[in-house]
Formats: structure tokens, sequence, C-alpha cells
């Protein structure tokens, strides 16, 4: 059993049409989601704007009610639970903001905010509150001479430290981190990335990471699902979503990032998708991709391809999974797809 | 070498230029003592972090940072024989959007949201070159399949929040190349965008400079960006470039200890790095900048000097390029 098991997990939000419009429209955010995260590890969630990261992580968390699909953590239904269970599981679960300042009420000391859980939950009080308030302030790097301060008097580094903190306050199995560094400069996210490592290292905790940033996200976990257009394509340990993904949009996503390093770039070679991810309103029949699939079929419009390994190590949800260096010469063929060779330039 | 990179047909020279905004806290130094030149078909990157003065400094030469709170304290931009600092506000006008152009990072900022996107396009034009509206839409239709919208001759008459993201960018790109401009000036033109897009962005960016042989400035963040399409690079830190370079020198041989400690604090998508090696510390305020190296706070270097004298930009001894450290050579 892992830690966190996610299953079928659908989230559509209901969308209200005028007086005429008789078939009622839904954005189909989340469209049967399954994974597992593993304690002590990191399962990083990527994928584009609007795919559905942040709808995951709400709909676990509960702060969106989902369509269907179960949440277990340690085995318990999250989304069955109700009352004081509910509120005991929650104390497992904790969630990290990409804005810190948005998600810390301005109107409490630093000290309130990183304390306001262990009060709630009535883990501690008076000088044990204190002290409690303290360590977790040391251990996310912040000076306590600083606890009676508001979160405007502070870098947005040191804010998502605060929240850290405050995350950590009752001591969880897992914390959802939703974009935690993507608001903070390169110098900066690099101090905090380390600080997760750190605590995860420390405290055996698990990190459900989403993030843009495929850099980022090879460098924090352990395993990675690639999200597109509600449905994850391709899942595996980072090794070999990195070194052999096998469904054509993690490769046109992992070939889109520039590397910093100019040798690299004039050598690699890119795939560049044309046209926009499609409305998640009306998704494509079969495989979501196949609108924007140099390799799409009649058989990718009619049956969706199954998350599942073709023997290669990890799960695709494709049907002509292939490697990288095939996918690049079927690709320019098919002129649907920018091959961009740099060398072919002329630079 | 970039083939449409000309270092013989210099565009533009910026010399000095001092940026300043008077504050209740005090006097925000954004841009201090910055000097570059552009040259014909040259891509060159402004690097830095938020606040660094990025934005601010190439405001200057577009006649908008706000007065007050700002004022350029001092320093030039000439350009085709003017001065755009000291010219008068006519003569400037006339030379942006036709010579020189801008984009966002947020196009929707920059669009009329109650125009059709087409007709924005082509307004410019009607204006300037006195085109008949029939005239003006048809050139906006050419400029927007320049710039590969799809099904341009229907989307003209589209508003702009009928457009992606994406889209609205590259019709940012169209009003901008409307005027044919000899100077680009993109700040953080993909920052807002999804990685599949900003690589279709910087693609259209690349074939259109070929074309075109205009020079580029290009304002980011992003370490990748910068290695996969400039020619020459300009970090900025606390409002001042400490290093300048090319960009195959810089990331084979970052001279100045920031720009060592950013490339060695950065993920990598196509290799394991181990423990990232952050910059400890946060940027200076612009309004108490240190005595000295405004980097001396957070520096592994750092010795007495540093702290009391500022550090001048100087050639760097082991490769071309300048960088601004007293210790370079001796770490
Ligand atoms: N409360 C809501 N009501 C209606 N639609 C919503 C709501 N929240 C999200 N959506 C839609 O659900 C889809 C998924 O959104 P979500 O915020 O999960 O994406 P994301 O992957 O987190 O994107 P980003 O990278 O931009 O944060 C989008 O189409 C979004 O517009
Ligand atoms: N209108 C303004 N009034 C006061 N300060 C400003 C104004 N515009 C910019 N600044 C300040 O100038 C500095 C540089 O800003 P900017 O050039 O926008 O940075 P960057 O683009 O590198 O993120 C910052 O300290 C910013 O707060
Ligand atoms: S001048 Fe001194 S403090 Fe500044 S970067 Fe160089 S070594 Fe560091
Ligand atoms: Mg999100
Ligand atoms: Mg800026």
């Amino acid at each position: 059993m892992s830690l966190l098991e996610v299953r079928d997990l659908v989230k559509e939000f209901p969308l209200r049409g005028g007086i005429f419009n008789l078939t009622q429209n839904k954005v189909q955010a989340v469209s049967g989601v399954s994974f597992d995260v593993e304690a002590g590890q990191t399962h990083g969630l990527v994928g584009e704007s609007g795919c559905g990261k942040s709808t995951v992580a709400r709909t676990i968390l509960r702060l969106h009610k989902a369509t269907s699909g179960s949440v277990f953590l340690d085995g318990r239904d999250l989304l069955a639970l109700s009352g004081r269970e509910l509120r005991e599981a929650r104390a497992d679960l904790q969630i990290i903001f990409q804005d810190p300042f948005a998600s810390l009420n301005p109107r409490m000391t630093v000290r309130d905010i990183v304390g306001e859980p262990l009060i709630i939950h009535k883990r501690a009080s008076g000088d044990e509150l204190r002290t409690r308030v303290d360590e977790l302030l040391d251990q996310v790097g912040l000076d306590t001479g600083f606890a009676n301060r508001y979160p405007h008097q502070f870098s947005g580094g040191q804010r998502q430290r605060i929240g850290i903190a405050r995350a950590l306050a009752l001591d969880p199995k897992l914390i959802v981190c939703d974009e935690p560094v993507s608001a903070l400069d390169v110098s900066i996210q690099a101090q905090v990335i380390n600080l997760l490592k750190d605590i995860q290292k420390e405290r055996g905790l698990a990190f459900l990471f989403i993030a843009h940033d495929l850099a980022v996200v090879r460098h924090i976990s352990d395993v990675v699902s690639v999200m597109y257009l509600g449905r994850i394509v391709e899942t595996g340990p980072i090794h070999e979503i990195y070194d052999n993904a096998q469904h054509p949009y993690t490769q046109a996503l992992l070939s889109a990032v520039p590397e910093p390093d100019p040798q690299t770039e004039r050598t690699r070679k890119r795939l560049v998708l044309t046209g926009d991810v499609p409305d998640p309103i009306d998704p494509p029949s079969g495989c979501r991709f196949r609108t924007r699939c140099w390799k799409a079929t009649e058989l990718c419009a009619n049956e969706t391809p199954p998350l599942v390994d073709p023997g290669i190590g990890h799960a695709v949800a494709c049907h002509y999974p292939e490697p990288l260096a095939v996918a690049v010469e079927v690709a320019a063929r098919s002129g649907e797809v920018a091959v961009r060779d740099p060398f072919a330039m002329g630079s | 070498m970039n083939p449409r990179f000309d270092p013989d047909l210099l565009l533009m020279e910026v010399n000095g230029l001092t940026v300043e905004f008077d504050t209740p806290d005090g006097t925000v130094h954004a841009v201090t003592d910055v000097s570059y030149r552009l040259h014909r078909g040259e891509t060159l990157a402004i690097l830095g972090e938020s606040g660094s003065g990025k934005s601010v400094s190439v405001q200057a030469i577009m006649g908008l940072v706000p007065s007050p709170p700002g004022r350029i304290a001092a320093g030039s931009v000439m350009f085709q024989g003017l001065d755009l600092v000291s010219a008068s506000r006519t003569e400037v006008n006339k030379l942006l959007g036709s010579e020189i152009a801008m984009i966002f990072q947020d196009p929707l900022s920059s669009l009329n949201p109650v125009f059709p996107v087409g007709w924005q396009i082509g307004e410019a034009l009607r204006v300037k070159d006195g085109l008949s509206r029939a005239d003006a839409r048809a050139r906006a239709v050419d400029l927007m399949d320049r710039v590969h919208i799809p099904n341009a001759r229907k989307r003209v008459r589209d508003y702009p929040h009928e457009f992606s993201g994406g889209m609205r960018q590259r019709a940012m790109i169209a009003m901008a190349l409307a005027q044919d401009p000899k100077v680009l000036i993109a700040d953080e033109p993909t920052t807002a965008l999804d990685v599949t897009v900003q690589a279709q962005i910087m693609d259209l960016l690349d074939e259109i400079q070929r074309e075109s042989k205009m020079g580029l400035i290009l304002i980011t963040h992003d370490l990748g960006v910068v290695a996969s399409v400039a020619d020459s690079v300009l970090v900025m830190y606390g409002g001042r470039i400490i290093e300048r370079a090319s960009a195959d020198d810089f990331y084979a041989k970052p001279a100045h200890p920031y720009s060592q400690g950013l490339l060695a604090s950065v993920p990598r998508l196509l290799s394991d790095m181990g423990r990232l090696q952050p910059i400890d510390g946060a940027p200076p305020s612009l309004i108490h900048l240190p005595p000295g190296c405004s980097f001396g706070p957070r520096c592994p270097h750092v010795a007495q000097e540093c702290l009391t004298d500022r550090p001048h930009l100087v050639e760097v001894p082991t490769r071309p390029g300048l960088a601004a450290c007293k210790r370079m050579g001796k770490f």
C-alpha cells in the first residue's frame, strides 16, 4: 500500500449556459487520474497551464468536491470521511501554494501564522507553543527574532519559508506543493528547493510536487507524471521519463525547454508543436493529444489509449509509443511538426 | 557566430544611463550607469532577477519612465544620430513605433479589449502611412500571416479575449512589425507562456530577425532562453551591469561571482546536478545600496576592498568581455 493512492479521479466544473442552452456544458478539468505517492518520496506532476494539476491537488485536499474517484491516504478514503475523522486525516496532509503572499494572512504575525494549526488542532499552547514555533522557524532557516513581524515585511523567498513552517507544524506525512518555487528568482528558488529536500530527508515526508518547470521537477522528484488536458499521458521513475520518454507530448514538452548552455542548444533537435491546447469544455475524442500529434490515426480518434507499460519500464498512454530518435524522424517526415535543427539554420 | 549578426553596423548606443525614482522611502536607484551597444541582427539579452532594473533600463529608451516619480538622471541613448534622452518629444515619437518597437510580457495590457485585433494592427498604419481602411486591413492580414496566426483572414475581426496567450503575443509582435522597425525590444515576451508556446514564439522572433536583420534586445530572467537565442549577454544586479560578454563566453566561463552563482543554482533538464548551490541572502534594496560592490554581502569571495570601493566594469583577464569585480583572477 502506498501512502497516497489516487484512483480514477474526475473533476468537472459545471458551466451555467443561457436559458435556451439545453446542453449542460462543463469543464472537464480532471478526467480519470490515478497515481501513487510513496512515503518519503516526491511525486512530480507536470504539464502546461490549464491541464488540471492544481485541480488534482485541490480535489485531493477536498478544497473542491470530486465528481468521482477515490483518494486513499494511509488506506483511508479521504473523499468519504467527514467530521472528526476528516479533521484528523487533514493534519497528515498539508499544502504549500505558489504565491506565499496571497496564502498568508497579512494581519497575523509570523508567530501566529505558524502556530495557528497547532492551536486549532490543540497540539500545543503557552510556552510549549512558543518553543514549537521557534523550532519550526529555525528549521526553515528563519530568524526567530523576526517572529513578531508581518508577512509583508518579508521577501518572496522568506514568505515561502513561512508557508513551509506552517505546513510542517502538524508533522504531516504528505505535503502537496503547488508551484512552490515558481514565483521565486533562481538564486532564491535553489534555497527553497534545498530546504524542501533537507526537510524531506529529516522527517521522511512525502511531497506531491506540482510545477511547470521541468528542470526543477527532475531535480526534486523520484517519480513524475505528465498531464495533458486532464489526463496523465506518461508516468514513471524520473530517469525513465527524462531519458526515455515515449509519449509524443512528453517528447515535445521536454524538447521545448531550453537548456542553459549554448553548445547544447546548438546541437539539440527540437520538436515544435503547432496550434493550441484544445478547450477542456469540448476535449477531442479518444487520445486528447491527437489534434496536435503527428502520428494520429483513426484509432487515436476512436479509442482512448490506456496508461499502461508497453514493456519499456514505465507507463505511457499512446497507441504508438516510440523512442525520441524515431519520433523525431517520423515527425520530420510528417511535416506537421517542425523539427527545429539548429544546424540546418546555418548558425 | 550567428550570420545575421553584423558587429560592424552599430544600431544603438546606450551610454551611462541612470534612472531614479523618488519614493516616500527614499530614492530608488533603479538603473545606474548602464552602457552597451546594439548592432544590426544582434540579439542582446539583458539577464537579471526581478527588481534588478531590466525593465526600467529599456523603459528609459522608449520614453516610458513615468515622471514623476521617475527621472533619467544621466546618460544618453544614441539612435540614428539622435539622443533619445535629450531630444524633443515629437522627434522621439517619430522614431518610436516605426524604428524602435517594443513588446511586453502581458500582451493583454497593451491590446485594447474593445477593438478587433486586426483593426489595432492596422490602426498604426492608417495613422502613420495614411492607408485606407481596406488597405490597412489587408496589411493586417499579411502581418498576422507573417506571425503565423492561423486563419488570419477570418481572425482579423476577432477581439483580444478570443485569442489564446500565445496568439496574443503573436498579435503584439505583428503590431510591432507593422512599421518594420530596426530595433525590437522584448521585455520578458514569453515569461507568461507555456514552454511549448515559448518555443514557438522564440522561433518566430528568430525567423523574423533573420529576414529583417533587426536588432533585438531581449529581457529575461531565463538562463535557458538566453542560451538558446542570444549573441551577447548583459547581466544586471542592483541596477548595474555586472558582466557583459558574448553568450558563448558567458556560459563557458562566467566571470563575476554573481554570474557563477546563478549558473550553479539553476537546475538542468538534461543532467543531474546533485545538490544545488544557492546564492545565500537576497538582492540589495535599491534604496539602500551598499557603498562597495552591491553583490558583496552575498559574495563567497568578498574581501575588505569590496565593501568600501565600488568595482567598475573591467576586462576579464581570461577571456573577452567585461565584469565588475575587484577580485577577478584571485579566486
Ligand atoms: N473553479 C473553477 N471553475 C471552472 N473551471 C475551472 C475552475 N478551476 C479550474 N478550472 C478549469 O479547469 C482546468 C484545469 O485548471 P487547473 O487550475 O487545475 O490547471 P493547472 O494545471 O493547475 O494550470 P496552471 O499551470 O495554470 O496552474 C482549466 O481549464 C481551468 O480553467
Ligand atoms: N514607477 C516606479 N516607481 C518607483 N519605483 C519603481 C517604478 N518602476 C520601477 N521601480 C523600481 O525600480 C527597480 C527596477 O525595476 P524593474 O526595472 O522593473 O526591474 P526588473 O524588470 O529587472 O524586474 C525596482 O526596485 C522597482 O521597484
Ligand atoms: S567585487 Fe568582491 S564582493 Fe563584489 S563580486 Fe567581486 S569578489 Fe565579490
Ligand atoms: Mg495551477
Ligand atoms: Mg521587469
